[in-house]
């Protein structure tokens, strides 16, 4: 069985891709492909002119491009801080940086009052941002959030929306979005991929999305009744 | 600055308490010496097991071989060399004509373990899971029969006799305190948070660019060389060794310390080190027949039985083990934030 087939994804920095889709149109599939989770049978994956197609997660990681998960657990035995440090020391950075730019990004994510709490003890909205702000601290040229607002109290979309504009806008990075939250997914994005079926089924700007009739019968009709179904 | 005092308190509870068995060993008769430094040499090991074990989240049956390697070589090593000519004579002539000082035999000691867990960790630090125990489980059935055999390098299947008994309160006492700090300094590092981090999801960690196998590799050798050191101190301390003191009976003891004082932490770590030492040691007595107001005597190889139960009721009842798999803290001065609200973590 193939889960992609002929898809061809560009990210550029400084721009917000979104990745839209019914279940099982692939969008997962293809965020493990190009973060090295696994391998495709066929094409090749580059990063900034690079074929990078048969490196390790972590090495893609440590070049630039990092990836958020869907269901990540945070690292409970450290606090909530040390989680975003860890991942600043992961990819070089000095001790006192890390601090430093975990400090920064757990401001912005509304996570600065629990900074010293275990991150095992976190509620699970929470959770969800620090494994945000984790990715974050990679300062990533490139990062992937596979449903980053999955399981967030709508009142917090907004400044959600704002942290990934600031990733594009204040750090110069490319983000991939993919979530179900239709309404943030529209609001952040310069550029919209839809997938279905392991094909892409359109590209283009969210205003182009939204009345391509294609899409909407293909997802989002669909999720106007389903809402977020991770 | 909070942070630090925070980790001062961390390390405090651990080095109080070997400092404490040390203190106590001077006190008891001789005779039963014996049983506190084994406990703080005890300390050692498992704080070397939970360096690999604790970090990585990864089982290995396997860091006996390292306590077996460094036993070997710090005991061969410091035979005073008119005996040696006479009992070890199918050495190495390099190993045969050659004794060195204790210091300089720790330190042997400490380098051949690291040194043997960084070779076989190579291929081994692949495997994670099921495989990963399995492995290291072989590892230590092949250090076992190399050593039980290769008389070139060792006293092979005899007992390896004459080795100076220079651990005593001061250097067990000592011995902890270093494997402590080192584990402590290991795990506050920037390679040790790693691989914590790697330990609750490997994919996340691999994410943010965590070399998963690297940092593995590093624990092991480090869990080595302190394991090891921790085989000099008990070489040092009995005075001669058998390599089936090094073996089977021994991984499982110090497995079911870690087990039963937490396997996360290095609190746990010691503590379950100390509380299983002594009752091992309670237990060997009682077989011998032992007066605790009344006569107490249990048969034969109710030591074992009962140690093994303890690990199994601590596994069922308690799976994160006596200190509930956290570090040391002083009641009441607690990390700041939702820690008391919060909902307990799901097992």
């Amino acid at each position: 069985m193939q889960a992609l087939q002929g898809v061809n994804l560009e990210l550029h920095r400084k721009e917000v891709v979104g990745l839209i889709g019914p279940n099982g149109a692939g969008k997962s599939t293809l965020v493990n492909v190009l973060t090295g989770f696994d391998f495709p049978s066929e094409g090749t994956v580059e990063l900034e002119g690079r074929d990078i197609t048969g490196w390790s997660s972590h090495r893609r990681a440590r070049a630039g491009l990092t990836r958020s998960f869907q269901h990540s657990r945070s690292f409970r035995d450290l606090s909530v801080r040390e989680n975003v440090e860890v991942s600043a020391l992961g990819v070089g950075a000095g001790p006192r940086a890390a601090r430093k730019r975990a400090d920064e990004l757990l401001a912005v994510l509304g996570l600065a009052d629990l900074a010293e709490a275990s991150a095992g003890a976190l509620a699970h909205g929470d959770e969800r941002r620090l494994g945000v702000a984790r990715v974050l601290a990679t300062d990533p040229a490139f990062v992937l959030l596979d449903e980053p607002a999955a399981g967030l109290p709508e009142s917090e979309v907004p400044q959600f929306a704002a942290v990934i504009r600031s990733v594009r806008d204040d750090h110069g990075g490319g983000v991939l979005l993919i979530d179900h939250n239709m309404a943030l997914v529209m609001a952040v994005c310069d550029r919209i991929h839809v997938l279905d079926q392991g094909r892409t089924l359109a590209a283009g700007t969210p205003a182009e999305i939204r009345s391509n009739l294609d899409v909407a019968a293909a997802y989002l009709g669909e999720t106007a009744v389903t809402g977020a179904d991770a | 600055m909070r942070r630090y005092v925070e980790g001062a308190v961390q390390l405090l509870g651990p080095v109080a308490l070997v400092v404490v068995v040390g203190i106590l060993s001077t006190t008891v008769s001789s005779a039963n010496r014996i049983y506190f430094l084994n406990a703080l040499v005890s300390v050692a090991m498992v704080v070397a097991i939970y360096v690999f074990v604790g970090n990585s989240g990864v089982l290995s049956f396997g860091q006996i071989s390292f306590v077996a390697v460094g036993a070997f070589a710090a005991g061969v090593m410091t035979v005073p060399l008119d005996s040696k000519k006479g009992v070890l004579t199918e050495l190495f002539p390099l190993l045969r004509d050659h004794s060195i000082g204790n210091i300089p035999s720790l330190l042997l000691a400490a380098g051949i373990g690291g040194l043997f867990a960084l070779v076989v960790g190579l291929p081994l630090m692949r495997l994670s899971g099921l495989a990963a125990g399995i492995a290291t489980f072989a590892l230590l059935e092949i250090t076992h029969n190399i050593l039980q055999q290769w008389t070139k390098i060792g006293p092979g299947a005899t007992t390896l006799s004459l080795v100076p008994q220079t651990t005593g309160a001061w250097q067990a006492t000592l011995g902890a305190l270093v494997a402590i700090a080192g584990a402590f300094a290991y795990q506050r590092s920037r390679l040790g948070r790693q691989l914590r981090a790697s330990r609750e999801d490997p994919a996340a960690a691999q994410g943010i660019g965590v070399d998963v196998h690297r940092q593995r590799l590093w624990a092991f050798t480090f869990s080595g060389a302190l394991a090891g050191f921790a085989g000099a101190l008990s070489v040092h301390l009995l005075g001669s060794i058998t390599t089936d003191q090094v073996y089977l009976e021994l991984t499982f003891l110090t497995l079911a310390m870690l087990v039963f004082g937490g396997l996360t932490s290095l609190w746990g770590a010691v503590v379950g080190a100390l509380a299983i030492s002594g009752l091992d040691s309670f237990l060997g007595q009682a077989e011998q027949g032992v007066h605790i107001g009344f006569k107490l005597d249990l048969p034969t190889g109710s030591r074992l039985v009962f140690l093994a139960a303890i690990m199994a009721l601590v596994l069922i009842l308690r799976p994160s083990g006596l200190t509930g798999g956290g570090e040391f803290r002083i009641p009441g001065l607690r990390r700041a934030g939702p820690r008391e609200e919060a909902p307990a973590p799901p097992a």
